[in-house]
């Protein structure tokens, strides 16, 4: 388990050398934001409520996914195992005493943990005292929504883990990546708008496919928009698409491992 | 008891070969041919602890297979390795504990941090105590001189400097047998120099295992007493240096600048064995046939600027076994 923290503090440190390209991804992230934000307002304007979400409430469900968007701008693993892959620096990888997807996701969670400090937390404290949001309906929302959000995190990060490693069969992975990433992760998340906002059949696909799971339910679960049953169902359904993906992964990347030891790069 | 034993080792690769043009890589994705190229073939050597063997051969001659399936990331396709008891593919976790690697052509530091930290990640995966990581860090910085670029980003570190980090991060954790493949690639002489003068430091006061893949034989020359030349997939000669030197001494070498470029040379008992521009080498045997005939009845028929008289080196003499095979 050490070893592992050592690589979550390296990595950490490493996001400290390029400070410029950190702020100018802050600085977009908040004008998004802004635009986003503005153009709810505009749409509000002869609404008080849809699907439960008064103006408020919308704009807090906004400003929270969008933030939680921010990990999936600034993971990049599908892209590192992918480099890693082509360079070769696989094999020295493999000639280390570790587990390679527990060493991924150990350095992804250093850098995330940067992201989260010096970009999330400022822009969400921002956007809070600009437009002054609602906050969660109780403390105990804000620890569930702190587990939601981790979970989807896993979720997340086991995604791109399983398009990286398809990178060992074809070499070039960014049409699934954009498929799976910029298309699916962008309509069934809930990013762009609450699921509720969706007419009924593509709220029933976004149901059964892992990605609400990364941003709409913790999300919802901030906004107070998700309580008693449905609440621990939303939870446990993370739950278990953080353990299957996460187990994907592992076999996606042992059948990968095989295949180089067997076949050879 | 060897460290190290390779029996009848054999790797084959598939390759899959792309029929040309269009309707021929349209042709590829409905049926595929391939063809099996043998990339190791019935590779038999034994390593003793403390041995410091150079494995050369040309590109492709099969020296990073080999050194692939002895690190446990390749599976033979057939033959055996037992590397300090273990069957490296299957126990990869627990051989990669007892090795290091250095590759020339890559680093194993972290690009972005300071060399030190890449030497901290380290100490935590080998689960170095802490004792030991600051002995073997004190004794490496002070051996290859790390110390004024201990806290500098690797990106700004010279290709000298970061191979003396690499050679460091590789031999932390007290591994038994180091592999080194082409560890002085691209370096400057000095450079050069100062990796062979580390390795046969360690090797002798640490008794470290190493195997040198190169293709500077004054690496081999100067650093290993055993050398193994592969080439094509089969091993080729394994014996000491000197033996093969012995063997092929009786051959010297005149090197000869002429004053134009004759596009033909011929000699009784000569060899022409390399050419650059006016420069031509010409190898002959020296019990048959004395130097001066050689030069005699060059001069006689050729214009010559200058010439000197060399004993083949080890580079000359490999340059034949690969050219000629072992009767060259």
């Amino acid at each position: 388990m050490r070893k592992y923290l050592a690589f979550s503090k390296k990595a950490f440190q490493r996001t400290l050398t390029y400070r410029f390209e950190l702020w100018m991804e802050l600085a977009i992230n908040v004008l998004f934001m802004l635009i986003y934000v503005y153009l709810w307002k505009a749409l509000y304007t002869d609404q008080t409520s849809v699907e439960g979400y008064d103006l408020n409430g919308i704009l807090t469900y906004i400003v929270i996914s969008q933030t939680l968007l921010t990990f999936v701008f600034t993971l990049r693993i599908a892209r590192t195992i992918q480099a890693k892959i082509r360079g070769g620096e696989v094999a020295t990888d493999l000639m280390k005493p570790i587990d390679f997807q527990m060493m991924t996701l150990a350095t992804a969670v250093g850098t995330s943990i940067h992201t989260l400090l010096f970009n999330m937390l400022p822009k969400v404290v921002l956007f809070y005292v600009i437009f002054k949001l609602s906050l969660p309906p109780s403390f105990i929302t804000v620890v569930l929504f702190i587990l939601s959000a981790v979970l989807g995190y896993v979720i997340l990060f086991s995604i791109e883990f399983i398009i990286g490693v398809l990178a060992f069969w074809l070499i070039e992975i960014y049409g699934i990546y954009a498929l799976v990433i910029w298309g699916l992760h962008m309509l069934f998340s809930g990013y762009f708008l609450p699921l509720e906002f969706y007419p009924a059949f593509l709220s029933k696909v976004a149901e059964v496919l892992p990605f609400r799971a990364i941003i709409y339910i913790p999300t919802a679960l901030y906004s107070g928009q998700l309580a008693g049953r449905n609440l621990v169902i939303s939870l446990l359904i993370q739950l278990a698409w953080a353990i299957v993906l996460m187990a994907l992964g592992r076999i996606c990347y042992r059948a990968a491992f095989r295949k180089l030891v067997v076949q050879g790069g | 008891m060897p460290i190290i034993t390779v029996e009848h080792l054999s790797k084959n690769f598939k390759v899959h070969t792309r029929r040309k043009g269009f309707w021929g890589s349209l042709g590829s994705i409905v049926s595929r041919e391939h063809e099996i190229i043998k990339a190791v073939e019935n590779v038999n050597f034994t390593l003793e602890r403390g041995e410091l063997v150079g494995y050369i051969g040309a590109n492709g001659a099969g020296k990073s297979t080999t050194i692939k399936m002895l690190t446990g990331i390749l599976v033979p396709t057939s033959g055996h390795v037992d590397v300090m008891n273990l069957t490296p593919y299957l126990h990869r976790k627990e051989n990669a504990r007892r090795i290091g690697v250095v590759f020339g052509q890559r680093t194993q530091l972290w690009w972005d941090l300071p060399v030190i930290d890449s030497f901290e990640l380290l100490k935590h995966i080998y689960e170095i105590p802490e004792n030991r990581y600051k002995q073997n860090l004190e004794f490496f910085s002070e051996l290859l001189q790390l110390r004024p670029f201990l806290s500098t980003p690797v990106r700004k570190l010279s290709l000298g400097q970061r191979m003396r980090c690499d050679l460091t991060a590789a031999l932390l954790h007290d591994p038994e047998i180091l592999y080194l493949d082409e560890p002085t690639i691209g370096l400057d002489v000095v450079a050069k120099e100062q990796v062979r003068q580390f390795l046969k430091q360690i090797n002798v006061e640490r008794q470290v295992t190493a195997i040198l893949t190169t293709h500077d034989l004054n690496d081999v020359e100067q650093v290993c007493g055993r050398l193994i030349i592969i080439d094509k997939g089969k091993i080729i000669y394994d014996g000491g240096i000197d033996v093969l030197k012995k063997q092929y001494g009786k051959t010297r070498m005149l090197i000869v600048d002429l004053a134009q470029p004759y596009s033909d040379i011929q000699l009784e008992g000569v060899n022409l064995t390399r050419r650059e521009e006016n420069r031509v080498w010409l190898a002959f045997d020296r019990d048959t046939l004395p130097a001066s005939e050689v030069i005699a009845q060059l001069a006689a028929r050729y214009e010559i600027q200058d010439l000197t008289i060399s004993e083949p080196e080890i580079e000359e003499i490999v340059r034949r076994i690969y050219k000629f095979g072992m009767s060259g």
